[in-house]
């Protein structure tokens, strides 16, 4: 407890610093990682993070030390040339886009480890920061990295601000786009430069392969949350922010923690909760529908019940009648019971069970439109009445006003059902 | 030069290993799953976490084990995320991998008193000391590289593999539909594929590192597909390759002093960008004439 | 219109199939006689490729059953031939003609075995039906798209089967080719074989079908050519959308689970 409070009063500077470099990587690759999901081209901020490595170590190289500038430059350079070769290597073969990705990441990654055992060899002591670019290193960011690092999260953050409608545009119309004169080449060029930052920046926390979550997981939580790109965005970058405060408190209490496992497991369990309690499509709300939708259709199967009984001039059904009806739901028949009760559909007394006036209304409607379905399939689609009947206990469920008004057009005002049963309305 | 038998022995593993993953990559490229086989190569990494804590050494079949099952594990929940909670594949891809290679390296740090597992060693393996890791059994008996022995009955397994289901995944890498239509059992083959990818993974990992598995089931496989149009030269043009590279790899490496298995990926890239600039589709001007067209009657 | 038949060599019984959640077929009872060339007919999106898919079980239905020879799917999978949709797959993979057709007699060969000179033999057959000897070697990505129909076809004869479904056989296909692709179906109807086909143009379906069903979201019709390809039944097929049918099936689609799922 202590420890939690000492951590998120933010009373140890260095924590603050690390937390702030998580949160300023973490926001970056969280907006263009986004981007990269909508495009579906989600593995190709992975391929980038492999395929920088070459041009950090000659960075560092040309550096002799681990100089931000010559580093950031370094794997730029590599990874527009991966970025480049990718695209040209799908224009002018027949290769598939992912074994393209495939390769350009395990070659350009393989060459970047023989240029990073070289280094390791030549005893340069510099060196052993080089090791945090494949393994990541939150902690280890130093405070003059950090307002390089954070610069260029700023920098990225406004870019995308600025051209939000171009990129946009990128993803979800390039051919619109092209029409209206814009210049999709250019803003695809911008955009690639962007994520390529994001990554240079992003791998020193959370490694090179593990950097694919932070662009890849934020944008897919998101998404079961919102379909609309400004919304999105913000909260795919909340989540980054949590996970990446979340890992950072993880390794703070747990020393021989690295940060960077933590924040993708923070992240992946936010997606998964997202999945499941989303309005959108989660599978709470899901399995709530279902349940409602369960509970609905007995309740109005009772209705059905005593109405039909009355049509057999029958006013009342005993409880015990009811039971033979539908054995073995005698749990739901007393919810239901109780649940038209209060809504005042139904109304007992020592006799028996009968429908309110309103209760007689709205079961007169189910079987209505069980009957008028069952004819709309036996007339319109040539179904024999002796399928109609399964799907017409659905829909009589399902149907609405509107629905049952254009049955009633479409049919004329019929009187009998396939089984020569009554079509009931109210008399006006 | 003289005939080195240290060399030798290397080069050797080098190119079992090499064929070994190959052979399965060519099956990926074909089903377009060659990201899949990234991914899983890196989702192997917890089993190989719990098989070494539970069984107390790297070099046992727990680990072995445990690689496969996190195969199998990954590929279902690839499939779970794009089935039931609708995401698109490479994000599945993405997400799954990531999350199984953070809970390794968590597990990695949790088990470090029991489990001594180099992350590095993981990545890149070391196929130099190869010569010296060697199986010496209880009665004194050398029998070589241990490694050697692994790479060997790894081949014989993915040989056995490819041949016994040959005709199962090139219907189901060809038209999966068809397939599931006249009876194939096309989600048991995908299944068995991945887990051979995940067992080739992780008895590789000891010498080339999961790095160089990785570009070995792609690389050759892109490179032969450039130049072959039908199955059988590709899987040997793929072995073809997958033993030049070994060899190169192992001499360019020598002469650098270089690591073995960064230098097999540099060779592999170099032939994969050679083919591709030599059989890559030029605009009109610069083509030959090699090209054939398709025949314009019907 | 109607026609149910006695003894049918399959029978669709009150099929209901969804795809995504959205109903495609309600409520589909036919059945259908063995040894004739059959039709399947209907606007796009009406269903006919849904239901071929669900007769060869690539699609679970939402209810009703699907018998074919009297039993399940499983049972005679080896007695029914299927020709998918040719964009289904990439043609730039590394096969050739050949490889392609003999692939089609892999069913029945199980697992482990490999195809030998009797499978060869028989896919040489199948390709000498379609007229395709002279291109046994050639790459299927150098075929022209009434090639590859006629390769994919090929396949299908070579699984030897009494039954053969084909999606869209003659997609993309010049007039020539349909022309003696219709006339070697007949022949196999000839035969005793039963061939049924996903077909887009009526008026080549007036010449060379001799039972016809017609799909519109529902079976509008299915019975002999002469009585189905009338004037009234086509318009019930091709006249525009079933308003109606169309606004339920929204409304399901919106809901958050299939409600017609049994």
């Amino acid at each position: 407890m202590e420890d939690f409070l000492y951590f998120f009063t933010f009373q140890d500077p260095s924590i603050t610093w690390v937390v702030l470099g998580i949160m300023l990587l973490g926001i970056g690759s969280a907006y263009v990682g986004t981007f990269s999901f909508l495009d579906k081209k989600a593995l190709l901020g992975d391929a980038i993070s492999h395929a920088v490595l070459p041009g950090i170590c000659l960075g560092f190289v040309l550096a002799g030390e681990k100089d931000p500038r010559y580093i950031v430059t370094g794997a730029f350079l590599s990874g527009a040339l991966a970025t480049f070769l990718s695209s040209w290597l799908k224009q002018h073969t027949k290769l598939s886009e992912d074994s393209i990705t495939a390769s350009i990441l395990s070659v350009f990654f393989g060459i970047g480890i023989v240029a990073l055992t070289a280094i390791q060899k030549s005893g340069n002591p510099e060196v052993a920061g080089l090791n945090s670019f494949i393994f990541g290193n939150a902690i280890g960011i130093a405070e003059a990295d950090l307002f390089l690092y954070g610069g260029l999260s700023m920098a990225i953050l406004l870019v995308l601000s600025l051209f939000l409608k171009e990129f946009r545009l990128m993803v979800f119309d390039p051919g619109f786009g092209k029409a209206i004169g814009f210049p999709m080449k250019g803003i695809r060029f911008v955009f690639n430069v962007l994520l390529i930052l994001a990554v240079v920046i992003g791998i020193q926390a959370i490694g090179v392969v593990l950097m694919a979550a932070l662009l890849i997981t934020p944008g897919a939580a998101a998404r079961f949350w919102t379909d609309r790109l400004q919304p999105l965005l913000l909260l795919a970058a909340f989540f980054s922010i949590l996970s990446g405060i979340l890992g950072t408190y993880v390794s703070f209490v747990l020393p021989q923690m690295p940060t960077g496992p933590w924040v993708v497991v923070f992240l992946s369990l936010i997606a998964l909760l997202s999945f499941i309690f989303s309005p959108k499509s989660g599978i709470i709300r899901r399995f709530l529908a279902r349940r409602n939708y369960l509970r609905k259709t007995h309740k109005d199967h009772l209705m059905k019940a005593l109405f039909k009984a009355k049509e057999a001039h029958k006013e009342r059904l005993t409880l015990e009648e009811i039971h033979a009806l539908y054995p073995f739901h005698k749990k739901e028949i007393t919810h239901s019971l109780q649940e038209l009760t209060t809504q005042g559909l139904v109304l007992q007394d020592s006799q028996g069970i009968r429908l309110s006036t309103q209760g007689n209304s709205d079961a007169m409607r189910i079987v209505r439109l069980h009957r008028l379905w069952e004819l709309y399939l036996n007339e319109s689609m040539n179904i024999a009445p002796d399928h109609v009947h399964e799907s017409a206990e659905q829909m009589e469920h399902l149907l609405t006003p509107e629905l049952e008004a254009q049955l009633e057009q479409r049919l004329n005002y019929p009187t009998l059902d396939p089984h020569q049963e009554t079509i009931p309305r109210d008399t006006p | 030069m003289t005939f080195d038998s240290n060399a030798f022995l290397i080069i050797f593993t080098g190119a079992l290993i090499a064929i070994s993953c190959g052979f399965l990559g060519v099956f990926l490229l074909l089903r377009k799953m060659s990201m899949t086989g990234d991914a899983i190569s890196h989702a192997v990494l917890p089993g190989i976490v719990i098989g070494f804590f539970v069984s107390g050494s790297q070099r046992s079949l727990e680990v072995i084990l445990g690689a496969g099952l996190l195969g199998i594990l990954s590929t279902l929940m690839i499939d779970a995320l794009r089935k039931k909670a609708k995401v698109q594949l490479d994000a599945s891809i993405g997400i799954t991998f990531t999350l199984l290679f953070a809970i390794g390296i968590i597990l990695i740090n949790l088990f470090a008193y029991k489990v001594d597992l180099d992350q590095e060693c993981v990545l890149y393996g070391e196929i130099a000391y190869l010569p010296i890791d060697l199986w010496i059994t209880s009665s004194g008996l050398n029998l070589g590289p241990r490694i050697t022995w692994l790479a060997g009955v790894n081949f014989f397994l993915i040989l056995g593999f490819t041949y016994f289901l040959f005709k199962e995944l090139s219907i189901t890498s060809f038209d999966e539909q068809f397939s599931s239509a006249i009876g194939i059992p096309s989600k048991g083959i995908n299944l068995a594929l991945m887990s051979m990818v995940s067992y080739t993974t992780v008895s590789s990992f000891e010498s080339v590192g999961a790095i160089l598995v990785v570009a070995l089931l792609v690389v050759p496989p892109s490179t032969a597909y450039l130049w072959t149009k039908s199955l059988i030269p590709l899987l040997r043009l793929t072995a073809t390759l997958g033993i030049l590279i070994a060899i190169l790899g192992y001499y360019l490496a020598y002469w650098i002093d270089s690591s073995i298995a960064g230098m097999m990926v540099a060779v592999a890239g170099a032939f994969f960008f050679g083919s591709a600039l030599i059989k890559g589709n030029w605009p009109l001007g610069l083509r030959g004439t090699s090209k054939s067209s398709p025949a314009f009657d019907s | 219109m109607i026609t149910q038949v006695t003894n049918p060599i399959l029978e669709v019984h009150d099929l209901t199939v969804s795809y995504d959640q959205q109903p495609v077929l309600w409520n589909v009872d036919l059945s259908l006689p063995a040894g004739q060339l059959i039709g399947t007919l209907g606007p796009n999106g009406a269903g006919k490729s849904t239901l071929i898919k669900s007769i060869m079980g690539l699609i679970p239905p939402t209810s009703g059953y699907i018998k074919i020879f009297n039993k399940a799917l499983q049972e005679v999978r080896t007695r029914i031939s299927y020709v998918p949709q040719r964009e289904s797959v990439d043609w730039n993979f590394p096969a050739s003609v050949l490889d392609v057709v003999v692939m089609g007699t892999y069913g029945k060969l199980g697992l482990f075995r490999r195809p030998g000179k009797k499978e060869v033999q028989i896919a040489q057959e199948a390709l000498e039906q379609v007229g395709m000897t002279a291109f046994v070697t050639r790459q299927i990505s150098e075929l022209s798209g009434g090639q590859q129909q006629r390769v994919f076809i090929a396949r299908a004869l070579a699984q030897q089967a009494d039954l053969y479904l084909m999606d869209e056989p003659f997609a993309g296909v010049d007039m020539a080719t349909e022309t003696a692709i219709f006339q070697l179906l007949q022949d196999m109807a000839r035969t005793g074989k039963t061939v049924l086909v996903v077909h887009h143009d009526i008026h080549s379906a007036m010449n060379f079908f001799e039972w016809v069903i017609m799909l519109n979201l529902h079976l509008v019709a299915s019975g002999p050519k002469d009585q189905v390809m009338t004037e009234e039944l086509l318009r019930k097929t091709y006249g525009g959308k079933l308003n109606l049918l169309t606004q339920v099936t929204d409304l399901i689609r919106k809901q958050d689970f299939n409600p017609l799922k049994s």
